[in-house]
């Protein structure tokens, strides 16, 4: 299968910190990963600099046949608004939107809303009668429901997942992790970072680093 | 969607932004306030002044003949120049009569002159009897206070004037009290004057009233003295840099204030965005992670500063109106009229107060979406 993503020995560094260090893998379309590695490894600086929210200090990131790391600043947003669907550990929902509206907000960036459509999403993840909810009126598992059907609403070509189930409670984080299946079955690319050992085993492969480097790349046989 | 997520930005953040519409709306209100004043009550002021008396004097050419004269064809060259500035134009022809018995006459100065246009020009004059007004009036006369004194005359007197072996009898319809060398005189009318002192169709002096700002005077000087190259026209400079100076210092003064409540203004919206900033700085953040362009993104609160100026702008024009005619009142004792061009004046202020004022807000386009989302 066809590489969606090459990165070739990719660093960050902040300040004298190497946050990654060389860090070489390639995943293929239609992959789950799963990056894994204790606090402080890199796991979210490799999920942001693959997303386009950091620039690496060194080697190259190429996704989609779009050599990220050579990208400018307009660019860059581009590359997020119509490459990329974010899932972050905290939601990050706009508080001031309703569910929809945030959904909607995405579009907007991406091209134009379309209320009809995202609406039609946050029914695919379970919310259709949460529409207009401000994110304050919903539980947390609900917000993370809108993030994800925010991340999908642009049909990117990679969604990055920051810890999706870090701050939900089992019956929620069973919710998402169904839908990161869903998704990974209708043919996306997900790579999601966790400390969750179950959520490693979901994937397709466990990219695991330590202190920046890549320590192992471990193929799930399942 | 852009009105749509502004509206719901607007109504999120009501309590922070009601306060930067309140600086605003403030700031507006004193602006139009004194724009209005400025430029109504100049208006108003030099009109005021123009009581005070004439402020430009057209006369013969300084020759060894003190008594020279001029063609009152002069007040026709005048009138075509079509000046709106010019209120009042007074011809003036002035020689020494004598007054009283034959056996003991007593010299008088007399002044012919078109009472309608003395009248406006010294509208401060004190009269007791009648007022003349017309230039009909052969055989009336006005006469100065400290005249009809030594000559023992008052309203209803006779008076017998003789010039050259000629003679003409008035009527004293009223006597003056002008506080000057106008008290010395015997106004009668200009056809009478130039009939008995032999000197039909002549005039001595002509004075004009002419409103407005020193620089406004001046063109008008310029323009007459074009118009009438074989005459001198010359401004009664006292009064006339008096009156320019006083003007512009109220103007001054105006423009100073203006100045003052804009920085204010600006900084009390500063005040307000900067807090607000600080709340929408994740927004912004995960805007741009989202995709949203720095451009994008900072249309929300530019369009948010705009309307913050625009209505801010609105309520203030309305209530400096009202102020403005208060101040007229209370401070200059005139009624002030709203001025139409203060709207979009004090609006497009207020807009640029709140754009500039809105600088935080602008600072949030260089977030990096990274750091805001890492909680940084």
């Amino acid at each position: 299968m066809a590489s969606l993503v090459q990165v070739e020995a990719a660093s960050k560094k902040f300040g004298s910190v190497r946050a990654l260090d060389e860090v070489s893998f390639e995943v293929a379309s239609g992959e789950w990963i799963a990056i894994m590695g204790p606090s402080g490894s890199g796991k979210t600086t490799l999920i942001n600099v693959l997303g386009g929210l950091d620039r690496p200090s060194g080697g190259r990131v190429v996704v989609d046949g779009v050599e990220v790391s050579a990208l400018g600043e307009r660019e860059l947003t581009r590359y997020r608004a119509e490459k990329i669907g974010f899932v972050f550990q905290q939601f990050h929902l706009v508080p001031y939107l309703s569910a929809v509206e945030n959904v909607m907000l995405a579009q907007y960036f991406h091209s134009t809303a379309d209320e009809s459509e995202a609406a039609r999403a946050l029914v695919r993840v379970g919310l259709g009668d949460r529409l207009e909810h401000l994110p304050g009126a919903l539980s947390g598992g609900e917000q993370q429901r809108v993030a994800v059907a925010r991340a999908l609403i642009n049909q990117p070509k990679l969604i990055l997942a920051d810890e999706p189930t870090g701050n939900l409670d089992e019956a929620n984080e069973r919710i998402v992790l169904d839908l990161l299946q869903d998704l990974h079955a209708a043919g996306h690319t997900i790579l999601v970072v966790t400390h969750s050992p179950a959520i490693g085993q979901m994937a397709d492969r466990r990219i695991e680093l330590a202190h920046g480097r890549l320590a192992q790349i471990v193929a799930n046989l399942s | 969607m852009f009105w749509r997520i502004l509206w719901r930005l607007l109504w999120a953040s009501r309590g922070r932004l009601a306060l930067a519409l309140v600086a605003v709306a403030s700031g507006a209100t004193v602006c139009a306030a004194l724009v209005n004043l400025d430029l109504d009550a100049g208006d108003k002021l030099t009109r005021e002044f123009r009581s005070l008396g004439a402020n430009v004097v057209v006369a013969p050419v300084q020759t060894a003949d003190t008594a020279a004269t001029m063609d009152s064809a002069v007040m026709d060259r005048i009138g075509a120049l079509h000046a709106t500035e010019i209120i009042a134009a007074a011809p003036y022809l002035y020689f020494v009569a004598q007054a009283g018995e034959q056996t003991s006459p007593v010299p008088v100065i007399v002044a012919g002159a078109w009472f309608d246009q003395v009248a406006r020009i010294n509208s401060w004059w004190k009269v007791e009897g009648q007022w003349l007004n017309g230039r009909d009036n052969s055989s009336l006369c006005m006469v100065g206070r400290e005249a009809a004194r030594s000559l023992g005359l008052a309203p209803g007197s006779r008076l017998l004037l003789r010039y050259g072996g000629r003679e003409a009898s008035f009527t004293v319809a009223g006597v003056v009290t002008a506080g000057g060398s106008d008290d010395s005189q015997i106004f009668v009318d200009l056809a009478a004057a130039q009939n008995l002192a032999g000197l039909p169709g002549r005039v001595g002096l002509v004075q004009l009233s002419v409103r407005g700002s020193s620089a406004a005077i001046e063109d008008v000087i310029r323009r007459v003295a074009a118009a009438l190259p074989e005459l001198d026209v010359q401004p009664v400079r006292q009064l006339a840099a008096a009156e320019g100076q006083l003007l512009e210092r109220i103007r001054g003064l105006l423009f100073a204030t203006v100045a003052l409540i804009l920085v204010l203004t600006a900084l009390g919206v500063l005040a307000a965005m900067t807090g607000l900033a600080l709340e929408r700085a994740r927004d912004v953040g995960l805007m741009k992670a989202l995709g949203g362009t720095v451009r994008r993104v900072m249309r929300f609160f530019l369009a948010e500063a705009t309307g913050i100026g625009v209505v801010g702008g609105l309520i203030g024009c309305g209530a400096g109106m009202l102020l403005a005619n208060w101040i007229g009142q209370r401070v200059f004792a005139i009624s002030i009229a709203p001025r139409l061009v203060v709207l979009p004046l004090t609006v497009g202020l207020m807009v640029a107060v709140a754009l500039a004022g809105a600088l935080p807000l602008r600072l949030l386009g260089r977030v990096r979406p990274a750091e805001i989302l890492r909680g940084e």
